[in-house]
């Protein structure tokens, strides 16, 4: 027990970098900052800013450290039987599916495999779903209709070895940075290789682009339709291997032929120049090692799955599967999403690839698990499973790792139904997200670092998470806190795990148990492991069956699938628009998606001060007529509102979006901001076959507010702000750093009667500044030569550097003379206005970035030489190439 | 007797226009040796020795010091040492003559000749009249006593020094020298009420919040105020001497000493019996000549288009002006705004321009009474009109050049009143 490092992965995206962890320092307690494991195949030692920014995370004030049932303390004995004895009360009563699991892409698969085989074994329900269910359960659908498993064919090395790669729906730039960071790098290395990416917007990933095809949103299957129909007029399809290895072709070109007959036909229906969509046609007719990389934007639609199906009928025609550098990749968004899948964690799902429709599988299963109760039947999907609650028919669930009230498409409708259910148990690290705000009772989780198991990456990569720090107070892993309740429900046999271990070892058995290679999910090599073994797990791709230790790095190289007839099927595709369109009453689409340094809800990068240098506040992208048109100024407050709800923004003017079209990312919760949680607007419009909703597409009004002025609010403690119209907290590494809006114009003597200041103004003095030229006015508070608290209001939407505020918020430092002037002016004298924070690595901003431009620097490296911006972790290096002033080409 | 001395010293011959030295020089005397006439002195000696017979005359013992350092030497903030305002020993050396403790009674305009209080006769060529200007002492009754005085020369702090301790003293007048004398006295461990007639101190140079931060800071020091009110009267028990101020309220407030520093009156006695145009000083034009050809005036005795002097900028100024007059390089006197300073140990004060807003202006305050730090600026159609400063003045000098130049300050607005540094980017 010496080792002063542990390897582990990374707890973000579905790319699964290895992390190299430092233990902490035994005198301070603090984890210094982690880096990339250069021997792990999905970054060789690379981390993005994300990652780079974990140790930071692990400091968190807010955590949850014991069993809370109605806001009071209470034991873990206490809250597991309470909740073993009101699932029992309620199956009795109601029967097994009055109670559900809502678990999380961010859990380990052996807490996966728990939950599962308690629900689906001894409870006797599949209502176990995930938040998976909103990130690619279109991807799993459009899987296995097409090879009858849900198998992803490819691995990172194909995005490498591709002569083209076609990004469909993804921003990887921002949501998968290491691997756009290696597709960069080789584009670099082999500028003949192709890049398009088809996206309504023009994300940073366009930067490596060759062409960017901005489709009208949600008509991305037409695209690959046409790809389908013209590959056959062009006699590029591979009939061998159509012959050999597929069916349906027929049907599927039929449809095809019907859906998308001409070029003109095709690039209407995405609103495309027929000379670009014909580009992308002749690159495709030209390249036989072409990958379709895709992500939310292909599975987020109500017909998400055809998209996935769509994609893949191109590949199966023209044979580019199961080859090194072709196939159609799915890259998840999640750390675990896939363990999820190997588990059965879906409700769609029985178990290790297995589902109920599967013929013989609950048999199988219950003979492996010695099951009681088993559930016979799918289980309620993430948006069903809520209605079901708000009706009444779900009673108790267990949500585990996740936040449905800001990730569920209607916040609405998610806060009635949580409010109806008779028990909401949430397990969480975290003490106040949206969702522990609606439990009845709250369990303390392990976080990265503490839970220890496995995790799958989006190439089938299975990593361990390793728990290298203790954990905090009573927090418990996950399966251990199944297992508790489990047992108190008399199911002592099947779950007295005493480690994450003997859980593994089960999971790999059970996905061994009778396959003889009838099911694509074998890892029967570890079903004997030892706990050694386990410990000392290299990262290694999914089959692991006995005797192939070294696994498989791609999938049907052989061209037989897992459909009962070892064929793939094509699927006929009619591309569909999204039936929201914009109309009079709702005259625009708005888009959601990511920021590149925030993570889901930010209940982890939220800790992480550095993070929100980036993208401080949530906002709208809105184009510059439309934002004419309206009256909008840039970084202004707009209202965005659908039949769901309305939300506020803050405006981001820019030509990355279509006029019409907005773009809003997901981040901000109620913890973060009082009326940006764009859930809030989206109605539960899902793909009927994954059930996945369609967050990407949702039709709104859009509004200025007009007659708000601004401001910005520092302090050492947490503030009332409730008589501000907006306020976003942004992460800040001392005191609180708050956004904010007012209704009214504001005055040094109306700001001082503001809620939060109405105390402080009645004990010492203000330092004030009143500007009537610019409207600026400004309160502070010294107390004891140490700054307390401040507000700045302007007139205008403005930002101002807020770091050196931030810093001397700290409590114990001793303002100077100087200070006290610079307090009220935002920054001392004799620093750099750097401007807005591009590179968050080396907090390098804007006007930095400008100056060594007009000095003569005129590429990414010499910037780098000079400022040291897009060295570390290189994700900000698409946005640095905008700023170089030969960017316009590159990307026109 | 003054006849008697101006006979006894008629014989210098020395003295007058005929000596042989003095053929290609002109005479020129300066009358008054406070700052302006022994700077011009000075200056003129060092730049055209060679064409002038400088002759200066003060009435004060003590020549060629620096005014502006008296209320510190009252402080005790520096020593006598410190005060010599010009090098007289090396002016006299390279030939000024200098004339001390005698001040001259009339001037002779027929004949271009000085009479001294001493009898002593001198003739000039040219002739500056420099007498400066006398403490105002108010038309309050009893204020005619031995104990009531002004504060202007280093006389007076010689009689204020010599105060045995813990005297109570009365200062009339809360403007910059009233305040100054009052900390200097309070320094010295007496007890110093001051009267001013308006609401608040510095009223010309302040606006009410800078003035109560001024105010709170010399209160700590122990100065007590009495603002909007003049003495209703001084008591005297003993005739000729003062023992109480009498207060409008009827308040009587025991005093052993009263310092008027109620403003000051040039000194133009003499001019005007000489015939010289007076108004409120000695009318000048911009040449810094009278209205006699051959002399000028120039200090706080002069007035030129109606304004009096007496700040120390615009004089020095004039002096620059006159020098070049009087060698025939024609200049030209003009009155541009001129900041105030206050010296008073402790508090940093810069006041220039309107700083009383008008219609049209706009004020950009901050105001932090912890900080005891105050900044007002005026700005009116984009233009710096106005600045005070209390606490910090650093950026006085690069305000007041704004003000000087006319620069367009519109692109700064966000970021002025927060001073040179920060606006310094912006203007390069």
């Amino acid at each position: 027990m010496t080792a002063t490092s542990g390897k582990t992965t990374c707890p973000y995206c579905g790319v699964g970098c290895g992390v190299t962890v430092t233990l902490p320092d035994p005198q301070t307690g603090l984890v210094p900052p982690v880096s990339g494991d250069a021997e792990h195949p999905a970054n060789f030692g690379r981390l993005c800013v994300k990652g780079s920014s974990l140790a930071q995370t692990l400091v968190s004030d807010d955590r949850l450290l014991t069993p809370m049932i109605h806001g009071k303390e209470a034991s873990w004995d206490t809250a597991t039987q309470q909740i073993a004895d009101k699932i029992t009360q309620v199956v009795k009563d109601h029967g097994p599916d009055a109670f559900a699991f809502y678990l999380s892409g961010q859990i380990l698969t052996e807490d996966y495999y728990v939950a599962n085989k308690l629900a689906k074994g001894f409870i006797g329900t599949a209502n176990v779903d995930t938040n998976s269910r909103l990130c690619m359960a279109s991807a799993v659908v459009g899987y296995k209709r097409a090879f009858g498993s849900d198998t992803v064919p490819c691995n990172y090395e194909d995005l490498e070895s591709c002569d083209l790669l076609i990004m469909v729906g993804s921003n990887a730039a921002w949501t998968h940075p290491i691997l756009y960071q290696r597709i960069a790098a080789e584009k670099k290395r082999r500028p003949t290789m192709k890049i398009v990416v088809i996206d309504p917007r023009e994300t940073a990933t366009c930067d490596i682009a060759d062409l960017h095809l901005a489709i009208t949103p949600g008509s991305d299957a037409a695209v690959y339709s046409f790809l389908l129909n013209y590959s056959a007029q062009a006699n590029l399809v591979d009939g061998d291997y159509i012959a050999a290895h597929t069916e349906g072709f027929e049907q599927a070109l039929a449809q095809a032929a019907v859906s998308t007959p001409t070029l003109k036909a095709a690039a209407d229906f995405c609103g495309l120049e027929q000379q670009a969509l014909m580009t992308l046609v002749d690159w495709w007719c030209d390249t036989p090692k072409t990958v379709s990389f895709y992500s939310q934007g292909i599975n987020q639609s109500a017909t998400g799955v055809d998209k996935c199906n769509a994609i893949i009928n191109c590949h199966l025609a023209t044979g580019r599967i199961g080859k090194v550098g072709a196939g159609p990749f799915s890259i998840t968004g999640q750390p675990n999403a896939m363990g999820g899948r190997e588990v059965g964690g879906l409700a769609n799902q029985l178990a290790a690839h297995m589902d109920f429709a599967t013929p013989g599988a609950t048999e199988l299963v219950q003979r492996f698990w010695q099951a009681p109760n088993m559930a016979t039947q799918n289980g309620l999907k993430a948006v069903d499973l809520f209605q079901a609650m708000e009706a009444g028919n779900v009673k108790v669930v267990w949500i585990m790792s996740t936040n449905p009230m800001v990730s569920l498409p209607d916040t609405a409708q998610v806060r009635r139904a949580l409010g109806l259910c008779e028990l909401v148990i949430v397990s969480d690290c975290k003490a106040h997200t949206d969702t522990t705000a609606m439990a009845d009772i709250l369990l303390p989780a392990t976080g990265w670092s503490e839970k220890d198991g496995t995790v799958t990456n989006s190439e089938r990569r299975i990593s361990r998470q390793r728990g290298l720090l203790p954990a905090p107070g009573e927090a418990k892993h996950d399966w251990w806190a199944i297992c508790e309740v489990a047992k108190r429900m008399g199911f002592q046999s099947g779950f007295s795990y005493r480690s994450a271990h003997e859980v593994f070892v089960e999971h790999a058995a059970l996905s061994a148990f009778e396959n003889n290679g009838k099911r694509d999910f074998d890892i029967g090599h570890f079903s004997r492991m030892t706990a050694k073994e386990y410990d000392d797990l290299v990262p290694v791709q999914w089959p692991v069956p006995k005797g192939r230790p070294e696994g498989t790095k791609r999938m049907f190289e052989d061209g037989r699938f897992f459909t009962p007839n070892g064929r793939a099927r094509f699927i006929a595709i009619t591309p569909t628009l999204p039936q929201n369109q914009a109309c009079l009453e709702w005259p625009f689409v708005l888009n959601t998606g990511r920021v590149r340094d925030q993570w889901h809800t930010m209940t982890r990068t939220g800790d992480a001060a550095l993070l929100s240098n980036h993208t401080a506040q949530p906002y709208s992208e809105i184009h510059p007529k439309d934002a004419k048109r309206l009256g909008i100024e840039d970084k202004s407050l707009v209202r965005l509102t659908s039949p769901q709800g309305s939300v506020l923004l803050k405006a981001k003017i820019s030509r990355a979006v279509a006029p019409g079209q907005l773009f809003a990312p997901i981040h901000w919760t109620q913890q973060f901001a009082n009326a940006s949680v764009v859930s809030t607007l989206i109605p539960q419009v899902v793909d009927p076959l994954s059930g996945q909703p369609e967050s990407k597409h949702t039709r709104v009004q859009l509004q200025p507010m007009l007659e708000v002025s601004y401001g910005l609010i520092m302090s050492a403690e947490p503030m009332d702000l409730s008589d501000c119209v907006y306020w976003c907290r942004v992460p800040s590494k001392s005191g609180y750093h708050y956004e904010v809006a007012w209704s009214v114009s504001q005055s040094v003597n109306s700001l001082k009667s503001l809620k939060a200041l109405t105390k402080e103004s009645e004990q010492n003095e203000w330092l004030e500044y009143q500007n009537p030229l610019t409207g600026q006015c400004r309160l502070a508070k010294i107390v004891n030569h140490t700054f307390k608290l401040l507000v700045y209001c302007h007139p205008q939407p403005d930002s101002i550097a807020a770091d050196w505020l931030v810093s001397k918020l700290a409590i114990n430092e001793r303002l100077t003379e100087q200070d006290r002037l610079a307090i009220l002016v935002g920054m001392p004298a004799n620093v750099e206005d750097k401007g807005e924070i591009v590179c968050s690595c080396y907090q390098i901003g804007s006007k930095q970035i400008n100056k060594a431009i007009m000095a003569g620097v005129d590429t990414i490296d010499g910037l780098g030489a000079a400022l040291k911006c897009g060295t570390n972790c290189g994700s900000c290096v698409p946005e640095l190439t905008r700023f170089l002033p030969m960017a316009t080409e590159l990307t026109s | 007797m003054r006849l008697q001395r101006r006979q006894r010293q008629k014989q210098r011959k020395p003295l007058m226009p005929n000596s042989t030295d003095s053929i290609v020089k002109r005479r020129l005397v300066i009358v008054g040796a406070g700052m302006a006439g022994s700077k011009l002195a000075y200056d003129l000696q060092l730049a055209h020795g060679d064409q002038f017979e400088i002759v200066l005359i003060g009435e004060e013992p003590q020549v060629g010091y620096n005014r502006i350092m008296l209320s510190s030497l009252l402080a005790k903030d520096i020593t006598a040492a410190d005060m010599p305002l010009v090098d007289t020993k090396k002016m006299q050396r390279l030939g000024v003559q200098i004339v001390s403790n005698d001040p001259v009674k009339q001037i002779d305009t027929a004949t271009k000749c000085l009479h001294l209080a001493s009898g002593e006769r001198i003739a000039y060529d040219q002739l500056v009249m420099a007498t400066g200007s006398r403490a105002s002492i108010l038309p309050i009754a009893g204020a005619d006593a031995e104990n009531v005085m002004g504060f202007r020369t280093w006389q007076d702090v010689n009689v204020m020094t010599a105060l045995p301790r813990t005297q109570s003293v009365c200062v009339i007048g809360g403007g910059l020298l009233g305040l100054e004398a009052a900390v200097g006295l309070i320094k010295r461990g007496h007890k110093v009420t001051v009267f001013h007639r308006s609401a608040w101190l510095l009223n010309r140079q302040l606006d009410e919040p800078a003035a109560a931060l001024l105010q709170a800071r010399l209160a700590q020091m122990g100065i007590e105020f009495r603002l909007g009110e003049s003495p209703a009267s001084f008591g005297q028990e003993q005739a000729g001497r003062v023992s109480h101020v009498v207060c409008q309220n009827g308040d009587h407030l025991p005093v052993d000493l009263v310092v008027m520093a109620a403003g000051i009156t040039p000194e133009t006695t003499v001019a005007e019996a000489a015939g010289l145009e007076v108004n409120r000083a000695i009318v000048v034009d911009a040449h810094m000549q009278t209205s006699q050809h051959d002399i000028y005036a120039l200090g706080e005795c002069c007035e030129f288009d109606q304004q009096t002097f007496g700040l120390v900028a615009p004089i020095w100024t004039q002096i620059k002006v006159l020098i070049k007059v009087l060698v025939k390089d024609m200049a030209n006197f003009s009155i541009t705004p001129t900041p105030t300073k206050l010296k008073v140990s402790g508090v940093d004060l810069f006041s220039v321009g309107r700083i009383h807003p008008q219609n049209d202006d706009a004020c950009i305050v901050l105001h932090d009474v912890a900080g005891n730090h105050y900044r007002k600026l005026v700005i009116n159609g984009g233009l710096l009109v106005g600045v005070i400063l209390y606490g910090k003045v650093a950026d006085g000098s690069w305000y007041f050049q704004l003000i000087e130049n006319k620069t367009n300050v519109s692109d700064m607005l966000d970021l002025l009143v927060f001073g040179e540094a920060y606006c310094r980017p912006q203007v390069a």
